[in-house]
């Protein structure tokens, strides 16, 4: 199956393919995602979604088939880059969201959102004041200099999302962001990730096993044995 | 017992590539702590065979450079049984958890200890053995060491390989704790209150076993109480250095994390923070070298000053002394600075192996691989340097005015010693690099 879209695609993939030895992870996987549109990709466990994820996001290298990214020097194909254009490409055109949140434990909330821009050589005062704007947007106001560990689960998991937002990406990846947070503060997190990314002309990637989180995406894929079985637009969304 | 016999061999052969890794870690620690310690003792007990008049005075100064040498080696051998037993109490809280009886648990934990560590002392024996000729060509008191002068002998060796061994299994039974008690509290990587008494046990444990070495080794009572006396005074300052330790690297730190900037700030944050987050953890990690730079500097302009002092009248007995307490100094400061590495690289690998998953996230938001390095790499070499340079010129500051007759009269002497805290630093920038393919595969397996 195809997956296409009205508006003008900010990321493309073509016919991707990875298999890991004699498991076939992707069989050809094609699919264009939208500036702004917010795309939930589900599936059983081994179906493919996250090594989907992984090839869009240029986290891994498909064996075969291309991905594109409408970057805003115009067309750049993920799929040949190298390690380390892969690794910028993910510092400048990417935000991630991990299910644990990932923070390093021993930086600040103010430190741990910043650290993007510090990787890519932004001055620490502009970083930081970019970072103090992101966590006072996911309402975290007053706690920057706290630690990971001082922090709730949705606050970790709300400090993740601000630090997938500073640098404005392109594309948001969320890998199962809500998977280790219970229901009403999973609804927070998606709600943030949401205004934040499609609420800000991003374009957001979520994988999840979580029909709520699915039912307020714009599009969801459904993907069985590496292929995209189904797909479907959200009327609500939509409309 | 069985079960339990069993469970452990099945853990023990049913490894991962990681925990393979994780598995070998304790073992090579365990080796090098073996490899030392027996080298540093049979090296020692050379001193002990020298009759003369300046005997008691060769044999202060070996127990002084055994009582350095025992405080970065207690350090490798505390870190080899925490990796030990980091490593188990993920499987045994699982156990605990699917309702494994308490007996049970402790056997394994038992069991695994001592084999890991018997199978890492085994090999040190291997590294005594090849250590041994290379040491024995060192001269002392005017003649070459040989090889059979640093083999400890068969009865300390053995009582030095139960000493370690045993030190591995109480170590493993005290961490059990957290697992018996509270296995949740494992699982889920919240760590239980640490009891003082263990640590007061652990050093009365100590002290019995060197008293046991000592009688092992043939020590007299006379040297004895100068061993006990110099190891009281060291310990003493000891403690008072590791009060005021962990508080220098914690301002340093919070200093560097005020002014971390420029082309590497990413990483020199990371690496002011990792320091600061726990300040006593990576004083613990460099404290043997902070007394044995002290000691060095101190001693050594001590010597460069006696040389000046005794330029042309001096015997080739006083001679002899003076080469002898050079090359000691030497000796001391590169034993210190192996151990010290081989703490760092053991300590560096157990950190990749647990934080596998928090490194692999940092190489998805674009951080390169080079850049976890050069911080994982600032966290260790910064509070080092703070460490051995600052000891170094708090001993020269200490000594002032012979420092700076020193300088200017001998300063090859001190050169020499500048040189020697160089290179020991560089040995452990070795020893850091050495873990970085663990964590490029680690990021690459992930």
């Amino acid at each position: 199956m195809h997956s296409t879209v009205a508006a003008p695609p900010v990321l493309t993939a073509v016919a991707v393919a990875k298999s890991y030895g004699p498991t076939v992870a992707l069989a050809g996987v094609s699919l264009q995602i939208a500036a702004a549109e917010s795309v939930a990709v589900m599936g059983a466990s081994g179906s493919g979604k996250t090594t989907l994820l992984h090839c869009l996001a240029g986290i891994i290298e498909p064996d075969a088939g291309a991905v594109t990214l409408a970057g805003p020097q115009g067309a750049l194909r993920v799929d040949t880059l190298g390690p380390e254009g892969r690794s910028r490409l993910r510092r400048q055109h990417y935000g991630f969201v991990f299910q644990q949140g990932l923070l390093l434990p021993e930086l600040t909330a103010l430190e741990n959102v910043a650290l993007p821009l510090l990787l890519d050589g932004v001055d620490r005062h502009r970083a930081e004041a970019e970072a103090a704007h992101w966590l006072a947007q996911l309402g975290l106001t007053g706690m920057e200099e706290r630690r990971p560990g001082q922090l709730s689960g949705g606050q970790q998991q709300r400090v993740a999302v601000a630090r997938a937002q500073v640098g404005s990406p392109s594309v948001v990846f969320a890998d199962e962001p809500t998977g280790a947070l219970d229901s009403r503060t999973s609804e927070q997190v998606v709600t943030a990730l949401l205004q934040t990314t499609t609420g800000a002309g991003r374009s957001l990637v979520v994988v999840t096993h979580d029909q709520r989180v699915a039912a307020v995406c714009d599009r969801v894929l459904e993907l069985s044995d590496g292929l995209i079985v189904n797909e479907h637009v959200n009327r609500r969304r939509a409309a | 017992m069985r079960t339990a016999t069993r469970l452990t061999g099945l853990m023990l052969r049913r490894s991962t590539d990681a925990n393979r890794a994780s598995l070998a870690l304790p073992v090579v620690a365990f080796a090098v702590v073996t490899a030392l310690t027996l080298t540093v003792l049979g090296g020692a007990r050379f001193f002990f065979t020298i009759e003369g008049p300046t005997a008691p005075l060769y044999q202060s100064l070996a127990a002084l450079a055994v009582t350095l040498l025992l405080i970065p080696l207690l350090t490798l051998c505390g870190s080899a049984a925490r990796l030990s037993a980091r490593r188990r109490d993920q499987h045994l809280s699982t156990l605990r958890l699917l309702g494994a009886p308490t007996r049970t648990i402790t056997t394994m934990t038992v069991l695994e200890s001592t084999v890991l560590a018997a199978a890492g002392t085994l090999l040190g024996v291997l590294g005594h053995l090849a250590l041994a000729p290379l040491l024995g060509l060192l001269t002392f008191h005017g003649e070459r060491l040989g090889a059979g002068h640093i083999l400890l002998g068969v009865s300390g060796t053995l009582l030095c390989l139960v000493g370690l061994i045993l030190m591995a299994s109480v170590s493993a039974l005290v961490g059990l704790r957290g697992v018996v008690v509270s296995p949740l509290g494992v699982r889920t990587r919240q760590s239980a209150p640490r009891l003082s008494w263990a640590r007061a046990v652990a050093v009365v444990a100590a002290l019995g076993a060197g008293m046991l070495a000592a009688q092992a080794l043939r020590i007299d009572q006379g040297t004895l109480s100068i061993v006990v006396g110099l190891a009281v005074s060291f310990g003493l300052t000891m403690a008072v250095l590791n009060l005021v330790g962990p508080w220098v690297l914690g301002v340093v730190a919070r200093r560097q994390v005020r002014r971390a900037g420029g082309r590497f700030t990413a990483e020199r944050l990371l690496a002011a923070r990792t320091v600061l987050d726990n300040p006593r953890a990576a004083w613990r990690q460099v404290s043997g070298v902070a007394l044995t730079s002290f000691v060095a500097v101190f001693a050594g302009v001590g010597l460069a000053f006696t040389n000046v002092l005794a330029a042309g009248g001096s015997t080739p007995e006083d001679d002899l002394l003076l080469a002898d307490l050079r090359t000691g100094i030497a000796l001391t400061l590169v034993i210190s600075f192996v151990t010290v590495a081989a703490s760092v690289a053991v300590n560096q690998g157990a950190d990749i192996l647990e934080r596998r998953e928090l490194f692999t996230s940092l190489e998805r938001i674009g951080m390169p691989l080079d850049g976890m390095d050069r911080a994982r790499r600032l966290a260790v070499l910064s509070p080092l340097r703070v460490v051995a340079l600052g000891s170094a010129a708090a001993a020269a500051l200490l000594v002032l005015p012979l420092t700076g007759t020193v300088l200017l009269t001998d300063p090859l002497s001190l050169g020499t010693i500048a040189a020697l805290l160089a290179a020991g630093i560089a040995v452990v920038w070795v020893a850091l690099r050495a873990t970085s393919p663990l964590l490029a595969r680690v990021v690459a397996d992930a």
